[in-house]
């Protein structure tokens, strides 16, 4: 049986590659779409290079063009944000009542697992690599990422992660999905004594884990790379644009901290696995926290410096005036890049570690604040006296600066070990922390989506649909988290799938906030896809008016560039076709010469 | 790509290879941990085929041959971990050995049989 087993494996994992080989020799000859083959020295126009893809789903498997990388990024981030926001309206369902059966204890555990990792790792670390690829090269005036192809493995490998982090859930006999929480504390997530996290399940996950690891890794060093090799002769250190500045930031915390944490998860690998005793000893499962916090604060800054970029690059497009302080701002950024790395053993107050090195990173954590306050008081100073334009983005970026200042006070108090010590692992925290990665984090993504939506769409979303989604989301974020704070306060422990009776009414009401929640994102999935599809073309290559307000930046210009070449050559866009009716591939080859000619 | 100054934005717009490269990492990475032996030799030899494949596309190595035998190195020198070290995962480390033979061989048995060292472009 065993034999058989892997024979038919065997001849399955032949019969792949013999197809993947057949399918490499045949589909092209690759090398017809290297410009560099012959007369390409001369120098061609961009919209040659850019028809230089094949068409159909095989330009979406084979891209390695920095725009179509972000578009990926962007529909598997936000995939995930509705398998993720799916999850946790199933739990806050549950929550309901405290004798509510909707789903097993088990079941909850393991959404309440899946739901954080999602989240942090599937849609937030993606989401904000999709910004990034779309964005940087244009900012910066580079042609592409400087390692395209390694762009494209890293975004290659995230979606065998997801399934491989989902597959506890599909219908696989013997498999079950982890039950770890996203922490994965040892020794339960060693598979140890007589629960059920010994299941392959968790290795699963652990590996999906794993290789969302190594893609954020490579990415980081693309876009290090990129900042530092690939600016355009006018971008300087001193006008490099602060979306930039936090990506470069976050690629720096992201080469620090992501390979700690793929170490530790093969560690934990090992220990399950092949009998290794990493975690299993005397302090094994404060190794673990250690290991894991080390890498998990700065992820927390991974996750939150971009969005602030956002806020700080579009915040000041509908005050009618630059980023104040932008200096300030951007040494805030790298501030808060450092002092996150000496903070992570505030995760652990309660562990029973010394009290000196408690008091320790409880100063570097106090310290934290400054930083993120100086952030602060820059986005509400550049709004003071501003002409401030309430449009979807704008609102978004208000939104942010509100919550992410309850957020980020809840968070002071935890700082502090006394405090902590009561509030640590109560409902408390839950609130702080999705204070700042809904309130805050989607909350600059929504902004980001919604600024830059004419740009990757050439279109315009539906406003009043826009305006909805922000109430929605304003009101429901500021319901549910705000109630899970009271809850901390009154004792509720976190994590658990049902609740002591005087619990009841504030977590209705969070669930009830929750549901808000869920509305606001229906909208906004509706108004994405919709819009996308079938909204008004947009023919301005200034869509937000900045010009008048001289705070016009260089994306609107590639895309004004774009519309105007487009328009010339009476080409892709369905209103301007007007003159001539030429089609694509015919309007490119007369601005970017034959392509036939140009390759021999 | 410093080589060849101003030829940036000439970047050719898609690669067969990523999308395979990022698949033989987690075949092989299951393998390996479940001790699926064809797993581990199919997903590194995708792995594998598609680096040496890349790094010929990309203009780091001339044919995909040597790069093959490159790609083998390492490979077997971690499979030799496995097996003769205090690893002692014997089969995985063969598994990986052999996945690297095969590359080796792949190598060696294209360059003898690529009777011209420049690229046909």
């Amino acid at each position: 049986m065993q034999v058989n087993g892997q024979l038919a494996l065997t001849v399955l994992m032949g019969i792949f590659l013999v197809a993947v080989a057949a399918w490499l020799a045949r589909i092209e000859n690759w090398r017809s779409y290297t410009p560099i083959g012959g007369g390409g020295a001369l120098g061609q126009q961009e919209g040659y290079v850019s028809e230089e893809k094949p068409s159909g789903i095989i330009r979406w498997l084979t891209t390695v063009d920095h725009k179509d990388i972000g578009l990926l990024y962007g529909t598997y981030g936000l995939i995930a944000f509705v398998v993720g926001g799916l999850m946790v309206t199933v739990m806050r369902i549950e929550l309901i009542d405290p004798g509510m059966s909707f789903i097993s204890n088990q079941f909850y555990n393991s959404l309440l697992t899946s739901h954080g990792i999602t989240m942090l790792f599937l849609f937030g670390t993606p989401i904000i690599a999709a910004f990034a690829n779309y964005l940087v090269p244009l900012l910066i005036g580079a042609d592409d990422m400087a390692f395209p192809r390694i762009n494209a493995i890293a975004f290659w490998l995230l979606p065998p992660a997801a399934l491989l982090i989902w597959a506890g859930f599909f219908p696989i006999p013997d498999l079950i999905p982890a039950q770890t929480a996203w922490t994965m504390y040892t020794p339960l997530s060693a598979g140890v004594g007589a629960g059920n996290q010994a299941n392959a399940g968790v290795d699963l996950m652990l590996l999906g884990l794993h290789l969302s690891g190594v893609s954020a890794t490579m990415g980081s060093i693309n876009f290090i790379a990129t900042i530092f090799t690939e600016r355009g002769d006018d971008v300087s250190w001193a006008n490099l644009d602060i979306f930039s500045w936090t990506i470069l930031t976050q690629s720096g915390l992201i080469l620090f901290a992501f390979p700690l944490l793929g170490s530790a998860l093969v560690m934990l690998l090992f220990d399950r696995n092949f009998g290794t005793t990493f975690f299993a000893g005397e302090g094994g499962a404060m190794l673990w926290q250690h290991l894991f916090w080390f890498f998990g604060h700065p992820e927390v800054y991974i996750l939150v410096l971009p969005p602030m970029g956002i806020v700080s690059y579009v915040l000041p497009r509908f005050s009618g005036r630059r980023l104040f302080g932008f200096k300030f701002v951007v040494y805030s950024t790298l501030a808060i890049g450092v002092l996150s790395f000496g903070v992570w053993a505030h995760h652990m107050f309660a562990t029973g570690m010394d009290p000196r090195l408690r008091a320790s990173f409880m100063a570097v954590s106090l310290a934290i604040a400054i930083p993120s306050a100086v952030k602060t008081f820059n986005w509400i100073t550049t709004m003071w006296n501003g002409r401030v334009r309430l449009t979807t983005p704008m609102l978004f970026c208000i939104g942010f600066v509100s919550n992410f200042i309850i957020g980020g006070v809840t968070g002071v108090f935890l700082a502090s070990i006394p405090v902590d010590l009561i509030l640590h692992d109560t409902y408390y925290v839950v609130g702080h922390f999705h204070y700042v990665v809904m309130g805050a984090i989607a909350f600059a993504g929504f902004a980001g989506l919604y600024y830059w939506y004419p740009l990757y769409t050439g279109r315009m979303y539906q406003k009043t649909l826009g305006k909805a989604h922000f109430w929605l989301s304003m009101v429901g974020t500021n319901i549910t988290f705000f109630a899970m704070i009271l809850l901390g306060y009154g004792g509720m422990p976190r994590r658990y799938a049902t609740y002591l009776p005087q619990f009841a009414s504030l977590h209705q009401v969070a669930t009830i906030g929750a549901l808000i929640l869920f509305v606001g994102q229906v909208i906004f999935v509706w108004n994405f896809v919709q819009s996308w599809l079938e909204g008004p073309t947009v023919d301005d290559g200034d869509p937000w008016d900045l010009r008048e307000s001289g705070l016009y930046t260089a994306e609107w210009d590639w895309y004004d560039q774009k519309l105007q070449t487009a328009i010339a050559d009476g080409g892709e866009e369905e209103d301007s076709v007007l003159t001539d009716g030429g089609d694509e591939e015919e309007s490119v080859r007369t601005d970017g010469g034959d392509v036939d000619a140009a390759d021999d | 790509m410093d080589a060849e100054p101003g030829l940036s934005e000439q970047y050719r717009m898609a690669s067969p290879w990523p999308l395979f490269i990022a698949l033989g990492i987690p075949i092989a990475e299951l393998g390996i941990l479940f001790g699926l032996l064809p797993l581990a030799v199919g997903g590194l030899l995708l792995f594998g085929g598609s680096v040496a494949g890349m790094a010929t596309e990309s203009g780091y190595a001339r044919t995909p041959w040597r790069a093959l035998v490159v790609v083998a190195i390492p490979l077997a020198a971690l499979g030799a971990g496995f097996v003769f070290t205090t690893i002692n995962l014997p089969n995985r480390g063969f598994a990986i050995v052999a996945a690297a033979v095969i590359l080796a061989a792949a190598g060696v048995v294209g360059s003898a049989f690529n009777t011209t060292n420049d690229p046909t472009y």
